[in-house]
């Protein structure tokens, strides 16, 4: 249907649609034209994406000079893919309406091992291992080797793109990972590195999070992107801890050691050089006083080495003296390596800011901060002079070298920690120094400041006004949309006892506790024999899962749930919970039903949907806390409360909030989808746990459906779910939660909708 | 005693019922008891009609056997030769026992078929009830018709039964239990048994291997409960047991299943991450640089029961299928012994595809879903659309011809341009369409109201079940057509007379009826017509039928 949003025609590729799309694309539009960001909540299943998709893509068709691009960042492969399926849908639906042949290019961008199609190469298993060999079969200094030694291998599908593909810019059309595989077998190009090119002409871009926000890739890839883009961060729910990893580095008593073998390579290397071939050393050096410039000419196939802090704080000046030469740069690593070593030697936990890391290593080993801001820089130029090909090898060396350009740059929103030993095994020395950001607004800084628009966006943002706090920024827009619905399709209930009147919880104090296990237990047996196909159930942490399923077992909890359901189990090791998931789903496709046992904040809770049959109930055992006696998070909480004050407890149970609320959301998947959603917690019942819930839920959280005992949750359960089993037709929707173009246009419909938005 | 004739399997004499002694029989396909001294059986029971059969007690002073029939009564016999009575009674309890359930399945589907035609279709339970319960028809003349038109569908239901799964808690159903003297009793019953080897089959293997030759089978299944592959939680490694080397086969089996990855690209859980962060990075735990020393012995005892939970839910699943799998001739040989029976080629890329649109589909934005019906299955559609058309029929028009002229209708539209100049103002043509629609002034004379609002609902629903009815019979007379064997001249004539019949009772008092209410009789006119269309043929074929005799 055509829509009127605000003045804006819109084409929206279904004949219905819910009032809150029409709600967010009105939100979405004011955002758009006062040029600023926007926080947007909206429940998944409601058509975001669609909705986002059709409003920025008819305002880039009615104002093609006030937004050049969007650039949509989804978090994993299948939901990029997704995506780019929808905006198939859009165009598609555009081209039908207008009669126009569609001239927007829109294209996903994945890494290297989704996209590669050299035979050999793209055979590998691990992402690391695909990048580390193409490297050596791309790397500009091996090409100029095939120059002169043909027998020297390289990637014909590189350097077919290389010679023929960037002149002819490819044909406007929408390019998932597959779509551009196989065009890259048509004409023999490399189709990542024609992704990588046609990114920068391109109407939409749609890849992951880390080519925005790591700076080590985005600086690479996204170097170029116009300003006048639209940014969209979907699923933008755990976005911080996006950026803090990004910029994190831990390093271990292995890594100093893989470390020193690669200076020892290095250092041979480089003899070995000096004997055959010194002038390409004297090059190096010749090049290096001269300043950076041939950082401005690196190849785009070397990307393997870039500068892990953010692009304004490169310094645009010649590399110190004192490392340019090889040997004493090699030898600068190796003092720098030997002073973190004897750091590493210590027998209590250390924890300071990266000054005081300065200052110590000043006095020590007289190290100054100028070379270490260096480190990175050289360190690529030097493996580039070396033209080493296997450059994965040197993951070690590099790691340091960004350890210590990140040290040495940022003085602030940093932290160092060096812990001797884990806390569980204090008899075992494992020294670990973890330099980690505790401020998530440094990485994601640069494109707030660089983009006209972007938009953060997530099932679960709630409460909404944390993200401006904790990423610094200033929102035009901040709003929650809640879902309108013809029948409550879900039915969050909270237990806190169990039959016994016992508390189920799992604070600390009790959790080990024989009733609690027991009532959790009873709670998933009764459940399993009143819910029909999956359960999903989620726990606090693995290994808290993992005691629990033990005594279950010897309680002979687990056989008895074996006579309602099958048990899948998630596995720490992903090859085997992916099985696990599969035949979950196969179970429950067959009828027979299935219970899946589940970490939040694991991979399953984060990526994983379960929509209708797969997913009838989400069980939540206990409160989602991160592990709080961990150092990194103490420094992190100390810096939230300086900074922003932001109060401990506040930002905990944030987070533990919008980890629950996205296992539990993950049954709810569209408006004809049903699921219960079991808080297995008496402190959810709180007023500071339940206000954190995104609007959609808590407006279902009733006072009657607050502190259960197990039986109470059966009776609501199947009261329930019998309710849900009735038929369900398009025209209960129709007119409440699902509109025709008709009724959107009334006028109280119109009236109606403006109430959704819930402006912050 | 014609009986006699019959194979006779068992004779147990001194048998008493009600109170008689007589002997008793049991025969290839019924049991039967005659009063001593009588040469005619008194009790005879087909085994298909015999639901179960009851013992008494051991130690009850009398010793009995009852027979349960479909039909819900129950014959019992005393045995009363007091030194073999038990014997006696066991041995056709015995006997019974085999011979039982091979007629069981063929009377009760038959039965059960019939029963749940008649749930399910109100309609059929209807017509049942107007012509077999009054008598029209007999039972076997409605079925015989019934049951062979469903035959096909019927046979292809029946022949692929259903396999029924496994109960994933099957080893959760032996419950240990102490016998007193520090020792443990496991039940073990042949479902279990069966469950066992067609969830995990090495121990199949192993038992086929070891168990005649090698030790028996109690020797085995204790092995078997002692083993640790029973007891996987606790880490022990005793070399000499039998089933390590399952425990190995199925760890294997387990390993080639993960590596072998998954098929759906939604749920990889290893490709999910587009770019994950290289080692070193990230504030994530540091991976515990993976001594298996330091875990706890207790935690490496948690690991494996979650991975033998993973296992065994693996199997059972992998289990059900296989059976399902196997007459499915195509897919038969993909089942393996790892638990992985699925075809790996067909599920490839395509697959995604189809994912990634299940994924975005929103089924209630998208306008009308067409509805899944079930395709009419026509031989001839020009016959369907035509009606049974008097074969000395002029001219009709075959569909082609539809077709065309549709078409032609259709391309004269699209090319339709009006003629602006030469409409009637917009006030005289809604003036027109006011006259026309009802109530305006042109429709007064044609109010004609519909039957449904004339005839009160009760007489509708008489009149319906009358339809339904007189149009079950009539099928059963037209199917006759063309009369070839004697057995359908038999039936066309009996059919005849139930249409009579019919006419008779169940008509003519509905048209009494409908005259005492002062309805048109016109309502019954066109049942009467078939009725009469039906006497016309019949006699038709009568006459034709003399002048051949003749």
């Amino acid at each position: 249907m055509k829509l009127n949003i605000d003045g804006l025609l819109v084409y929206f590729p279904y004949d219905y649609i819910y009032p809150e799309q029409y709600s967010y694309m009105l939100e979405l539009k004011r955002t758009l034209d006062a040029k600023g960001h926007g926080v947007l909540e909206m429940p998944s299943g409601t058509g975001k994406t669609i909705s986002l998709l059709s409003l920025i893509v008819a305002y880039q068709k009615a104002y093609p000079l006030e937004v050049t691009k969007l650039v949509y960042c989804s978090r994993t492969v299948p939901e990029i893919e997704k995506v780019v399926e929808e905006l198939r849908k859009l165009m598609d639906y555009y081209t039908k309406q207008t009669g126009a042949k569609n001239d927007f290019l829109a294209l996903a961008l994945s890494s290297r091992k989704n996209l590669c199609i050299h035979p050999e190469v793209s055979s590998l298993r691990f992402g690391k291992e695909v990048d580390g060999k193409c490297h050596s079969l791309t790397a500009s200094y091996i090409r100029a080797q095939h120059h002169s030694n043909p027998s020297q291998p390289v990637c014909q599908f590189y350097e077919e793109f290389d010679s023929v593909g960037r002149q002819v810019p490819i044909s406007p059309g929408i390019y998932n990972l597959d779509d551009l595989k196989d065009l890259g077998r048509r004409k023999g190009w490399c189709p990542y590195f024609l992704a990588r090119y046609a990114i920068l002409h391109a109407n939409i871009v749609v890849y992951s999070y880390h080519y925005l926000l790591d700076p080590k890739i985005a600086d690479v890839v996204s170097k170029e992107l116009a300003k006048k883009s639209v940014v969209v961060f979907d699923e933008a729910h755990n976005i911080d801890n996006v950026c803090i990893d990004s910029m994190s580095v831990n390093i271990t008593r292995r890594t100093l050691d893989r470390c020193q073998t690669n200076v020892e390579t290095l250092q041979n290397t480089i003899s070995k050089i000096k004997e055959t071939d010194a002038a390409k050393l004297r090059e190096e050096y010749r090049r290096l006083v001269e300043g950076l410039k041939e950082a401005n000419v690196a190849r785009e196939t070397d990307i393997y080495l870039s500068n892990p802090v953010l692009p304004d704080e490169i310094l645009q000046e010649a590399v110190p003296g004192s490392i340019r030469t090889a040997e004493h740069f090699v030898g600068f690593m190796k003092r720098f390596l030997e002073y973190l070593k004897a750091r590493l030697r210590i027998h209590h936990v250390v924890q300071e800011s990266a000054p005081q890391f300065l200052k110590d290593i000043f006095e020590k080993v007289c190290i100054d901060r100028k070379p270490l801001r260096f480190c990175a820089e050289r360190l690529r130029s030097l493996l580039r002079t070396l033209e080493i090909a296997d450059i994965a090898d040197f993951s070690a060396i590099t790691l340091i070298s960004h350890f210590a350009t990140l040290v040495s740059t940022y003085s602030k929103g940093f932290t160092i920690i060096i812990e001797p030993f884990e806390d569980k095994t204090p008899t075992i020395a494992n020294p670990v120094l973890h330099f980690s950001c505790m401020d998530p607004s440094i990485a994601i800084k640069p494109v707030f400041g660089r983009f006209q628009s972007v938009i953060i966006t997530s099932g679960t943002l709630s409460p909404l006004d944390i993200y401006p706090r904790i990423l610094d920024f200033r929102p035009v827009t901040v709003a929650s949309f809640t879902m309108t619905l013809a029948r409550t399709c879900l039915c969050p209930l909270i237990v806190g006892r169990g039959n016994d009147q016992v508390a189920m919880t799992s604070k600390f104090e009790t959790r080990e506790d024989f009733a609690v296990i027991r009532n959790y237990g009873n709670l998933l047996l009764e459940m399993s024999a009143v819910v029909p196909d999956g359960i999903v159930a989620f726990f606090t942490s693995y290994i808290y899962m993992e005691n629990i399923v033990a005594s279950w077992y010897e309680q002979g909890i687990l056989e008895n749930i074996q006579r309602n359901k099958l048990i899948f189990i998630e596995t720490q090791d992903a090859a085997e919970t992916s099985m696990a998931l599969e035949k979950y789903q196969e179970a429950c496709e067959n009828g027979r039903g299935a219970i899946l046992l589940s970490v939040a904040r694991g991979k399953v809770s984060e990526g994983i949907d379960f929509v209708h049959h797969f997913g009838r109930a989400v069980i939540m055992f206990g409160v989602p806390y991160v592990y709080t006696q961990s150092r990194i998070l103490k420094a992190r909480l100390e810096y939230l409360r300086e900074q922003f004050q932001i109060r401990e407890n506040d930002f905990l149970t944030f987070d533990a909030m919008r980890h629950a609320a996205q296992c539990v959301g993950r049954v709810i998947r569209g408006k004809t989808d049903y699921g219960l959603m079991i808080f297995a917690d008496k402190r959810y019942a709180r007023a500071d746990k339940r206000g954190k819930l995104p609007r959609w839920i808590q407006e279902h959280l009733t006072d009657g459906s607050l502190n259960l005992t197990i039986d109470e949750t059966v009776q609501l359960s199947k009261h329930f779910l019998r309710q849900m089993a009735q038929p369900f037709r398009q025209e209960d929707q129709l007119g409440l939660s699902l509109l025709t173009l008709e009724q959107l246009q009334s006028e109280d419909m119109l009236q109606k909708i403006a109430q959704i938005a819930h402006q912050a | 005693m014609a009986s006699l004739s019959e194979e006779v399997l068992l004779v147990v004499k001194r048998v008493r019922q009600r109170k008689q002694d007589g002997t008793l029989y049991l025969m290839a396909e019924r049991i039967a008891w005659g009063p001593e001294g009588k040469d005619r059986f008194s009790v005879s029971h087909l085994y298909a009609d015999i639901r179960c059969q009851k013992i008494s007690p051991d130690g009850k002073a009398k010793i009995q056997l009852q027979l349960v029939l479909h039909s819900g009564e129950s014959t019992t016999f005393h045995f009363a030769n007091e030194s073999t009575a038990l014997k006696d009674r066991d041995a056709i309890k015995e006997l019974l026992q085999q011979l039982l359930p091979k007629f069981k399945k063929k009377a009760n589907k038959e039965l059960e078929e019939k029963n749940r035609m008649l749930q399910e279709d109100p309609v059929l339970f209807q017509l049942y009830k107007d012509l077999v319960v009054s008598q029209v028809i007999s039972a076997e003349e409605f079925w015989a018709n019934r049951m062979s038109l469903n035959s096909v569908e019927h046979s292809l239901a029946n022949n692929k039964q259903q396999e029924v799964g496994i109960s994933a808690a099957f080893l959760a159903d032996i419950r240990p239990q102490t016998d007193g003297c520090n020792g443990l009793r496991y039940n073990l019953t042949s479902d279990i048994i069966e469950s066992i080897f067609r969830t995990y089959p090495t121990v199949k293997q192993k038992y086929a291997e070891n168990v005649p030759h090698n030790m028996t089978e109690k020797e085995f299944w204790t092995r078997f409960f002692q083993s640790h592959y029973f007891h996987r939680d606790r880490i022990n490694t005793g070399q000499q047991d039998i089933f390590s080397e399952c425990a190995k086969q199925d760890e294997k089996g387990q390993k080639s299943m993960v590596n072998q990855g998954v098929k759906n690209p939604m749920v990889d859980l290893l490709s999910l991450e587009d770019k994950t962060l290289d080692e070193g990075y990230g504030t994530a735990k540091v991976p515990t640089t993976s001594n298996p020393s330091n875990k706890s012995l207790r935690e490496n005892s948690n690991s494996a029961i979650i991975k033998r939970f993973n296992h065994h839910s693996a199997m059972v699943l992998a289990a059900g299928l296989r059976r399902a799998d196997a007459p499915s001739d195509q897919t038969s040989e993909t089942s393996s012994t790892d638990g992985n029976s699925r075809d790996s080629d067909f599920f490839q890329p395509p697959l995604k595809k189809v994912k990634l649109q299940e994924a975005i589909e929103y089924d209630d934005l998208q306008g009308e879903t067409v509805r899944k019906t079930i395709a009419l299955n026509l031989k001839k559609s020009d016959r369907y659309s035509h009606g049974p058309t008097p074969l000395q029929s002029q001219h009709y028009t075959t569909s082609q011809d539809i077709m065309n002229s549709i078409s032609i209708i259709q391309h004269e539209m699209r090319t339709y341009k009006p003629r602006l100049t030469q409409v009637m103002s917009s006030s005289a043509a809604s003036s027109a369409i006011t006259a026309l629609s009802p109530g305006g002034v042109l429709m007064q004379g044609g109010g004609q109201q519909t039957i449904n609002q004339l005839v009160p609902t009760d007489v509708q629903g008489e009149l319906k079940h009358l339809y339904t009815a007189a149009g079950e019979l009539l099928r059963h007379f037209w199917s006759c057509f063309p009369v070839s064997t004697p057995f359908l001249e038999e039936k066309v004539v009996k059919m005849k007379s139930n249409l009579e019949r019919f006419q008779l009772t169940k008509l003519r008092p509905f048209q009494e009826k409908i005259q005492r209410q002062y309805l048109s009789t016109n309502l019954t006119g066109h049942l009467e017509e078939m009725l009469q269309a039906a006497y016309n043929k019949f006699q038709a074929w009568q006459t034709r039928r003399m002048m051949r005799k003749t």
